[in-house]
């Protein structure tokens, strides 16, 4: 009889277990975090991210959710500053117990949230910063989805050299912190893959708006092809300096200045500026992205899409792929392990297919070639996703 | 017997408080504090980490800009000495974290000579342009010293073990950030009463009158610079406790100022002002999340995402209005407050 009460005992435990499902997950809901910038100067990068959020879990909920299960994303502001980034990540994973993470913010950011998020065996979608540092060492939760700026340079560069490069010095402009070491990366492999003659290689400070000292040296040292490492406002500046200084230069960029408000900040100058990115900027995928979204958000949201929009939709839309199959009973280690397997995931034309079956779990690596046309204010592309 | 203004022996002039009342309150508090990871969330326990590094910040700010009267917005630049230091000796060099901790003091103490030799020559405006520029050297360095601090990458802190627990959260991290505070809150409190403290009203009040009556104006300069970096540096080292992360964008500018707007918030010159100051400051955001998530009919969705600039905008509003009404910050309301209570019914 004992052992009998006993074998009961271990059979309701066992049973248990296996029913108790992980945080923020209940029969109804699953719940996904997302920290970002929503104030300060870059919020419209966190405001567009939070967008393509919005609207996969639109598009998911639509069609019935995860197995019945409504996606539910919460966001939190982190103003662009690493430390409440940790704080935003504690609260979502204490209070609101969610059950993973897309929205990741910048890379400082993302580095500070990762003790926490290795410590919560949180399944992660790093979509917004790619840069190396989040996947080198990997973490088993972890999963990034993008191209490194070293490539998205490079893809430039390369482009500029093959289809006819200005006679001239090349030049290379880019913040002293990890992600303009990135930058540089890609612009030395591509000067001494092409063998380019070097111009100057300036370094300057997250912040910095003044670049005439800079684009005079540029001018001085005859630059023709400039890699411009600024973003945002920054950007701008270089090429508001270049254009005063009468410099005729073709102009490789960082993928932020994708996105319609930066394109206005640098229009301006009059420059038909490259960008790459891991994510269309433009065409048929990104028309009928736009389709879909009108059924979920405003008019005024819509305006406000971007290229940030499409990184989130992709990582939200993977992770949910991911979700959906582990079926009713749905863990983190079950999502993780599915992730782990993904394979050719389809994004409907926004990226190149995700796969994240590699050591790294990185996918996202092939960029494509954009080209703004000032008269026409708009993209084109120049190449379709490649793998550099 | 106990008066308002006449004291009956030397010692009730020195000391910190001759009312038990006071006394007995600040046991309650105390114990509070003690007990209170077992009643508040991991959540709360991490903004009460948080606010415990802003106030142990916070008052060493107190020492150089409230009491001495150097405005440094160099804080940035201590802390991220303080941090790096802890973190480097802990994560490279395996060192115990009870080494590391007072290591990350001493290293901003001994960087603040560097800032404190000009501050013999400079004060107001000149002063605090001097110590930004000292907040930027530091982070050239960090950046382009990267055989040491790992550079724009950044570095994982890990390994801080005392007494068998793991002191970067939960708990333990908890106790030993409120330790850090109490211990700089009476070490504050203790050194304002001394000839020390003395010396530097006396420098802030009107430091050429100070010298005239013999205060060496070099020692007691680099004294306040050495002795609040210290401190400062101790708030980095814990700082790189709990986020287990630093690079150069964890210290950005922003620290600098907050650090001076919870002095000024909570009522210059005053330590337990600082306290206050940034307290408050820690936990205002939080508040104010929670008070708009408490809207009334959905208030918070209707709002959408402007909900995050519009809860930016009522934290500085806050600050305005305090400042506008009692410029003597939370210490100064305090004081009248407590006024009130013993002289009711009479006018304060």
């Amino acid at each position: 009889m004992r052992t009998l009460l006993a074998s009961c005992a271990a059979l309701l435990l066992v049973s248990g277990a296996a029913r108790a499902a992980d945080p923020g997950v209940t029969d109804t809901e699953v719940e996904v975090g997302d920290v970002n910038i929503m104030t300060g100067p870059a919020a419209f990068v966190g405001k567009g991210f939070s967008l393509g959020s919005k609207i996969a879990a639109a598009e998911i909920n639509a069609a019935g959710g995860i197995n019945g299960r409504k996606l539910v994303v919460i966001t939190e502001d982190d103003g662009y500053i690493p430390s409440r980034s940790f704080q935003a990540l504690t609260k979502l994973i204490e209070v609101d117990h969610i059950f993973a993470l897309n929205g990741t913010s910048g890379t400082a950011n993302v580095m500070a949230m990762m003790p926490l998020i290795t410590d919560n065996n949180l399944p992660t979608v790093v979509t917004e910063a790619p840069a190396s540092l989040v996947y080198n060492p990997v973490r088993p939760s972890v999963f990034t989805f993008g191209a490194n700026y070293a490539d998205a340079f490079y893809a430039q560069l390369k482009y500029i050299h093959d289809h006819g490069a200005k006679d001239g010095a090349w030049g290379i402009i880019r913040q002293d912190d990890d992600f303009g070491k990135e930058v540089e990366q890609g612009f030395d492999r591509a000067s001494k893959e092409f063998g380019a003659k070097m111009g100057p290689a300036l370094r300057f400070k997250k912040g910095t708006s003044n670049f005439s000292a800079e684009l005079a040296q540029m001018k001085e040292a005859g630059v023709t092809v400039l890699a411009n490492g600024g973003i945002f406002a920054g950007a701008a500046n270089i090429l508001a300096e270049a254009r005063k200084l009468d410099m005729d230069i073709q102009s490789a960029g960082v993928w932020s200045e994708g996105i319609p408000a930066s394109a206005r900040l640098s229009a301006p100058a009059g420059y038909d500026f490259m960008v790459a990115d891991y994510v269309s900027l433009v065409g048929p995928a990104n028309d009928k992205f736009k389709a879909m979204a009108k059924q979920f958000v405003s008019d005024d949201e819509l305006a406000n899409i971007s290229r940030y929009t499409y990184v989130s939709y992709i990582g939200l839309k993977t992770l949910a792929h991911a979700m959906s199959l582990c079926g009713k009973d749905l863990t983190r280690a079950c999502t993780i392990e599915k992730l782990r397997g993904l394979k050719d995931f389809d994004t409907g034309g926004l990226s190149a297919p995700v796969s994240f079956d590699n050591p790294r779990q990185l996918s996202g690596t092939a960029v494509g070639v954009y080209q703004y046309d000032v008269k026409a204010k708009a993209f084109k592309a120049l190449t379709g996703f490649q793998q550099y | 017997m106990r008066t308002g203004h006449f004291r009956e022996k030397p010692g009730q002039l020195i000391a910190l408080s001759d009312s038990r009342t006071v006394w007995g309150w600040t046991l309650a508090l105390l114990v509070a504090l003690a007990l209170a990871p077992l009643v508040i969330s991991a959540y709360g326990l991490t903004l009460m980490v948080a606010a415990l590094i802003a106030v142990v910040g916070a008052i060493a700010l107190n020492i150089l800009t409230g009491q001495t009267g150097l405005i440094s917005l160099g804080q940035a630049g201590f802390l991220s000495v303080g941090a790096y230091a802890n973190g480097i000796l802990l994560a490279d060099y395996h060192v115990p974290v009870w080494i590391t901790i007072p290591a990350g003091g001493a290293a901003a103490s001994l960087v603040s000579l560097l800032v404190g030799v000009p501050s013999l020559r400079l004060k107001g405006l000149y002063l605090a342009i001097t110590t930004l520029a000292f907040a930027f050297i530091v982070n050239h360095v960090i950046l382009y010293a990267e055989p040491v601090t790992h550079g724009p990458n950044g570095l994982f802190v890990n390994g801080a073990r005392l007494f068998g627990f793991n002191v970067q959260k939960g708990p333990p991290l908890y106790y030993l950030a409120l330790a850090m505070a109490l211990a700089t809150l009476f070490a504050t409190l203790n050194l304002s009463r001394t000839r020390i403290g003395r010396a530097w009203m006396a420098i802030r009040d009107h430091d050429i009158a100070a010298r005239a009556m013999g205060i060496d104006l070099v020692r007691y300069k680099l004294l306040a610079f050495v002795i609040s970096s210290f401190f400062v540096g101790i708030a980095g080292a814990l700082m790189s406790l709990q986020l287990r992360f630093i690079n150069v964008d964890v210290f950005a500018l922003n620290l600098s100022i907050e650090a001076i707007a919870s002095i000024i918030f909570g009522g210059l010159g005053s330590v337990a002002g600082a306290t206050l100051g940034a307290v408050f400051l820690s936990f205002l955001p939080e508040a104010l999340r929670l008070s708009f998530a408490a809207l009334p009919f959905g208030g918070a969705d209707l709002l959408g995402n402007n909900v995050y600039e519009i809860r930016g905008i009522a934290y500085g509003v806050i600050i305005v209005l305090v400042l506008r009404f009692k410029p003597d910050g939370l210490i100064g309301m305090w004081r009248d407050a407590r006024k009130y209570w013993s002289q009711w019914p009479l006018a304060y």
